[in-house]
């Protein structure tokens, strides 16, 4: 076999990395969105190729459940942003100061 | 499999049947249905749920509490404490946005989401398998996006709404991203499995263990409210309708702890780690980021959202002398209850306040005692409460809490401090509780009465009564925290 798990799981690391990177650099919504979502993949990554390393042990529907309930949460974010989009013609998290303390 | 006839399967049969009925019902009316007709089916739905689970209770029907099992859920008496919390926060919730939702759109869909919310909230606390606890995760945290955003006219409820989102879609991630290196250890997802299969782990592998619970700490903490993953938490209530905010500060964040006793002390005891160190400082810092920032806002809902971030703190300090103490996670149960209905009937009397005059600012709520003298009660029952005065119920679990620190303090040096951090803390939150009854009741001499709203009434009396009668009586609670309470040890499972 070519591939080792360690392989797997340093991509999936590295995503890790590039999500939390995205999440705390970035200031536009859709862009932290998508980090999230890089987030959630990474560990999908991890869950499928553990899976295939550990026989018979459902690491492979974990990460089945893990897609379809992200979806979900992209189309609640997704349409958060668009009702913020119509109000303040921009999507920058950083021009949102309504809420000061 | 677990039985159909089981706690969790009938609530999610009541609650999931009529959430998702409720909806269609609106479309089969087009878009018709009161506000009313709504209200009164949801609250018919969680009485009746909340009936079920007093009634297996009472009978004796379901398992003691057994922190472990083979199947993904079980019905044992700790899912079953906080199913009693969560239901009568939801109740709240639902009875409070009777007068809230009046002349709002889409009542049914609302309704609807705090149903589908509370189902995830319960299950959390039944569920022993960790994607049976990321798919209840979700389905609570999913609606309540929804919810905070439901003024969508508002800039603020957006607002609150989009930074809720990303900071709990960040949350979910790491919980997922935990779950999947807690997986690839062990080769099971079930909790007792991973458990166990983290106390056998090899050397070099423990790090890795360390870095799951840590994700876990930091995800569940997300919800929390524990400090440093507070940020979005004073936003989100105060953008949020006060209702959900509610349903936010009482709701979601003890299911949060129901997942953290579920997961994060069996798996620190597994460890055999200084885990509780760590607890313990976070719990320190939360208390008190919490208390110092709220005595400096003017809005009631960001006091209380800052409040509750100080009760995280004190809530914490249980679970963090769990392996130490017996009675660290029962009084951290007592709090926990008692915290969910001081804190919803005191967003509750909130949302009373927003109806009727509009606003929640500090300074727009003089001579409140005279304007609306019930809601202005039961929110001075609740902000005593909330500070620990004698006899209340607030006053029984914190001394609960620091009694069993103190008690911690013969096997770890650190935890008497703890107990004192907290009465420090206390007395620091009376400071501002105290400066929000002088407005109410000692400024603006010449207000007139106005109407308030009744579903707002229903829940004060309710709320106070419950409060004082805690307070007089604490025994029931305290022993059905008792018998809800894990015992800390590895030995009691396969």
């Amino acid at each position: 076999m070519g591939l080792e798990l360690i392989n797997f799981v340093i991509v999936s690391v590295a995503l890790l990395g590039i999500g939390i990177y995205g999440l705390s650099v970035k200031r536009n919504a859709i862009r932290m969105l998508f980090a999230i979502e890089i987030i959630i993949n990474a560990a999908n990554l991890n869950l499928v190729a553990f899976g295939r390393f550990i026989p018979h042990s459902g690491g492979q529907t974990l990460a089945l459940f893990s897609i379809s309930i992200a979806a979900a949460e992209v189309a609640v974010g997704l349409s958060l942003i668009i009702v913020a989009y119509r109000m303040y013609q921009n999507i920058d998290i950083a021009d949102f100061r309504s809420l000061k303390g | 499999m677990i039985e159909l006839t089981s706690t969790p399967m009938i609530l999610v049969a009541i609650l999931g049947t009529i959430g998702v009925i409720l909806p269609l019902i609106n479309i089969a009316k087009n878009e018709g249905g009161s506000n009313a007709f709504y209200a009164t089916i949801a609250f018919g739905a969680l009485i009746a749920s909340i009936g079920v689970v007093a009634f297996k209770i009472l009978t004796d029907s379901v398992l003691p509490s057994a922190l472990f099992s083979e199947d993904v859920l079980v019905d044992d008496t700790f899912g079953g404490f906080f199913a009693i919390a969560l239901l009568i926060v939801a109740i709240f919730t639902t009875v409070g946005s009777y007068n809230y939702m009046k002349n709002k759109s889409q009542p049914a869909v609302y309704y609807s989401l705090i149903l589908l919310s509370t189902i995830g909230m319960v299950l959390i606390a039944y569920s022993t398998d960790l994607v049976m606890l990321f798919v209840a995760w979700e389905l609570m945290s999913i609606p309540t996006y929804i919810l905070v955003g439901y003024n969508k006219k508002d800039p603020s409820s957006n607002e609150a709404a989009l930074k809720y989102f990303l900071f709990g879609a960040f949350a979910s991630a790491i919980i997922i991203y935990g779950i999947s290196i807690a997986y690839g250890l062990t080769g099971s997802t079930n909790i007792s499995d991973v458990i166990h299969g983290f106390a056998v782990l090899d050397a070099d592998m423990v790090p890795l263990a360390l870095l799951s619970i840590g994700l876990f700490i930091a995800g569940f903490g997300f919800k929390m409210g524990l400090v440093p993953f507070h940020m979005w938490l004073p936003d989100a209530y105060e953008g949020a309708p006060p209702t959900i905010a509610a349903l936010l500060a009482a709701g979601t964040k003890k299911a949060g702890f129901a997942a953290t006793i579920r997961v994060i002390v069996l798996g620190t005891v597994a460890l055999n780690m200084d885990w509780t160190f760590a607890l313990g400082v976070i719990a320190v810092m939360t208390m008190t980021i919490g208390n110092i920032a709220a005595i400096m806002q003017k809005n009631l809902a960001r006091i209380f959202a800052y409040s509750s971030i100080g009760h995280a703190g004190y809530i914490l300090i249980g679970i963090s002398i769990a392996p130490f103490s017996d009675i660290g996670i029962q009084a951290s149960l007592f709090h926990i209850f008692n915290h969910a209905v001081m804190k919803g009937a005191a967003f509750i009397a909130v949302a009373g306040i927003i109806i009727a005059l509009g606003t929640s600012s500090l300074d727009k709520i003089k001579g409140l005692g005279r304007r609306m003298p019930i809601t202005a009660l039961g929110l001075v029952i609740s902000l005593l409460a909330l500070a620990g005065v004698p006899p209340l119920n607030g006053f029984w679990s914190k001394l609960m809490l620091f009694g069993a620190a103190l008690d911690a303090g013969s096997v770890v040096p650190w935890a008497p401090w703890l107990a004192i951090a907290g009465v420090l803390n206390s007395a620091l939150s009376l400071a501002y509780y105290a400066w929000i009854i002088r407005k109410m009741y000692f400024e603006g001499e010449t207000e007139k009465r106005v109407s308030e709203p009744k579903s707002v009434i229903a829940v004060m009396i309710f709320s106070i009564i419950f409060i004082v009668g805690i307070g007089v009586f604490p025994d029931p609670i305290i022993q059905f925290a008792g018998t809800a309470a894990p015992t800390m040890s590895l030995s009691a499972s396969p």
